[in-house]
């Protein structure tokens, strides 16, 4: 596979510390995101996974640590090289995050606006491609407000793709979709994934899901403040001995874990 | 490119950005010769090509539609086997390619009959809520143990005493002005001694009540639509009415009883700035604090404050109403936000006009 990137991970994360002010969330997370891997990050509810995904793309200035992204260290990054690093990935936000006075078509061009030379009827071609991709070619002159909140999340995928960015960070993207729309969506992202060398990391609670795509995945625990767990999904699930992950993978309630 | 057969090379990269430009010059020359060549093969070739991506796929569904459209074919080769699939998933591209769809014009009298229709549904809507309004205002009388007080306070409080420096500068600044300006015209017939109980009586009737509800309107009402808007964006509002709870109880009695509590007070500050400030610049023209004092006592009597303060009452109940209705009106998203705290001031504005022209047309029939 051609390898575009001359650094060695897609992410690097060093020594991070995610938190707000004196509430340390995480502490000395230590891993590392392959080019083209899907990497998904799990967790209890409130254990700070957004946070920590908003630390991994830089909206969000970490306590301590750093992050590289394809080399380059987003934490200390300023100006310029800030912009550059932030057009090699995308964000899809956990509600979606759609410009609300925009349909969809225009939500998915905006950043080809501001970064391409592209005329209006490229865009628009390489706007649908995307729409069509998340299966919402045919509400494309559609406000967010006028379609439902899967849909609008399935949407924000399509914007977060609109630079066909080397790097796309998903936060819950199939929570709130139904069966088959989730499974079209992993197969669109494993697809993405095999023939682009995206590079994804996904917060997600889907099991079903992380099982279907998975290559890694880290889990995070709120009283360890860091990562208990580590490596494929299957095969935490079937040998872990830690009786969190075993309780997470196997769906056991908590009052029953004891 | 020849007649019968036309070929595309790309090497090196093809993405969103390295496509700027170059694929709006093979479009151009694509084009021209399909004009003289419609049915022939287009070739793209893709071996040299180093890495690809949905950039590159839209842009191959572009030349392929062109020559669909005229007649012609499209052969792809050298693409590197991985990029096929990707290809695949937008099989048939037809889809890509939509009809445009012609909006029909609105006629001249189908856009004047739904301007009128909103006009009336917006009559309609204003007066159902002043019912309503009335109803829970009289609820709230009769169980004062219901109302949220704590909600009333925190508003009070943000109406109220927040907007005491902003009244305090305008009323001053009113204050001078007004008499200046009477100064100077009654100066030419000697009688700079009657600006004060002309300003006074201005003030305490009508500068003062009116400075206060515009400013109110300003801060208050746009925060009051504001507020209420978001949460229905959020469907904060349909919780509670899923709830049992109605929002008129929950979020507008509070608020206007912070209102008629807050706006004949901040009146009352207003007027008394004003008058210090009246007081201040006839110092200029030699009048005497005590001169003032004397010719406004003969002048202004306890009826024509009250007067003011009973106007200043309606127009708090006017301003905050007014902001929670455009509030509990906004439509979705962030833009509607906006497009409420708008609608808000200026609906509190011409509310106010209104109640002012009433309540003169009353005082003027009835001598109070």
């Amino acid at each position: 596979m051609t390898d575009l990137t001359n650094s060695t991970y897609a992410i690097d994360v060093q020594n991070l510390t995610v938190g707000y002010g004196s509430n340390v969330l995480m502490q000395n997370l230590n891993f590392t995101v392959n080019n083209g891997e899907i990497f998904i990050i799990l967790g209890g509810s409130g254990c700070g996974k957004s946070s920590l995904l908003k630390n991994l793309f830089g909206l969000y200035q970490p306590l301590g640590g750093d992050v590289l992204i394809e080399g380059q260290n987003i934490t200390t990054a300023q100006g310029a090289e800030r912009q550059k690093i932030m057009t090699s990935f995308g964000v899809m936000y956990q509600q979606g995050a759609l410009f609300g006075s925009m349909n969809l078509l225009d939500n998915v061009t905006l950043f080809m606006e501001e970064y391409t030379d592209l005329t209006q009827d490229q865009m628009d071609l390489l706007a649908r491609c995307k729409l069509d991709l998340v299966g919402l070619l045919p509400y494309e002159s559609y406000m967010p407000s006028e379609i439902s909140g899967g849909m609008q999340k399935r949407a924000a995928i399509a914007r977060a793709m609109a630079l066909d960015p080397k790097i796309l960070f998903l936060d819950e993207p199939s929570a709130g979709l139904d069966p088959i729309t989730s499974a079209d969506l992993d197969s669109t992202i494993q697809d993405l994934s095999k023939n682009l060398g995206i590079t994804f990391v996904i917060v997600s609670h889907e099991l079903a899901s992380i099982y279907a795509i998975a290559d890694k995945v880290i889990m995070l625990d709120k009283d360890a403040k860091g990562i208990i767990a580590e490596g494929d999904p299957k095969v935490l699930r079937d040998t872990s001995q830690d009786p969190r992950v075993h309780q997470f993978f196997n769906r056991i309630m908590s009052k029953d874990a004891a | 490119m020849d007649a019968s057969n036309a070929k595309v090379a790309l090497n090196g990269v093809i993405n969103v950005y390295s496509l700027g430009g170059v694929w709006t010059q093979i479009q151009a020359s694509q084009n021209a010769w399909l004009k003289h060549n419609s049915n022939q093969t287009l070739t793209f070739d893709a071996s040299q090509v180093s890495f690809f991506d949905g950039a590159g796929v839209a842009f191959l569904i572009g030349l392929e539609e062109a020559q669909q459209k005229a007649g012609g074919k499209f052969n792809l080769v050298g693409l590197d086997p991985r990029y096929q699939p990707l290809l695949k998933e937008f099989d048939p591209i037809n889809n890509l390619f939509p009809v445009p769809a012609i909006k029909p014009k609105r006629s001249f009298i189908v856009s004047t009959g739904m301007a009128a229709q909103n006009l009336i549904d917006d009559a309609k809507g204003l007066i159902s809520f002043t019912g309503h309004l009335a109803l829970d205002l009289f609820w709230s009388l009769r169980h004062p143990g219901q109302v949220r007080w704590g909600d009333f306070v925190n508003t009070a409080v943000e109406a109220g005493i927040a907007a005491l420096p902003i009244v305090g500068l305008v009323s001053f600044l009113i204050g001078v002005i007004l008499s200046f300006q009477a100064a100077i015209g009654m100066a030419q017939f000697g009688a700079v001694s009657f600006v004060g109980p002309l300003a006074a009586l201005g003030i305490v009737r009508e500068m003062g009540p009116l400075i206060t509800a515009i400013l109110l309107a300003g801060r208050s009402s746009a925060a009051f639509a504001a507020e209420i808007g978001t949460m229905t964006v959020n469907s904060e509002v349909d919780a509670l009415v899923s709830g049992g709870l109605s929002p008129m109880r929950f979020l507008v009695v509070p608020r206007v009883l912070a209102g008629i509590l807050v706006a004949p007070i901040l009146t009352l500050f207003a007027d008394i700035v004003s008058v210090i400030a009246s007081m201040l610049t006839m110092q200029i023209y030699g009048i005497p604090f005590i001169n003032f004092y004397n010719g406004m006592l003969a002048a202004v009597n306890v009826e024509d404050i009250g007067s003011g303060l009973i106007k200043a009452t309606l127009f708090g109940v006017v301003v905050s109403a007014m902001g929670c209705l455009r509030g509990m009106q906004t439509g979705t998203g962030a833009a509607a936000v906006g497009i409420s705290a708008t609608r808000a001031v200026v609906s509190s504005i011409v509310m106010i006009v209104v109640v002012d022209g009433i309540f003169a047309f009353i005082s003027y029939k009835t001598g109070f």
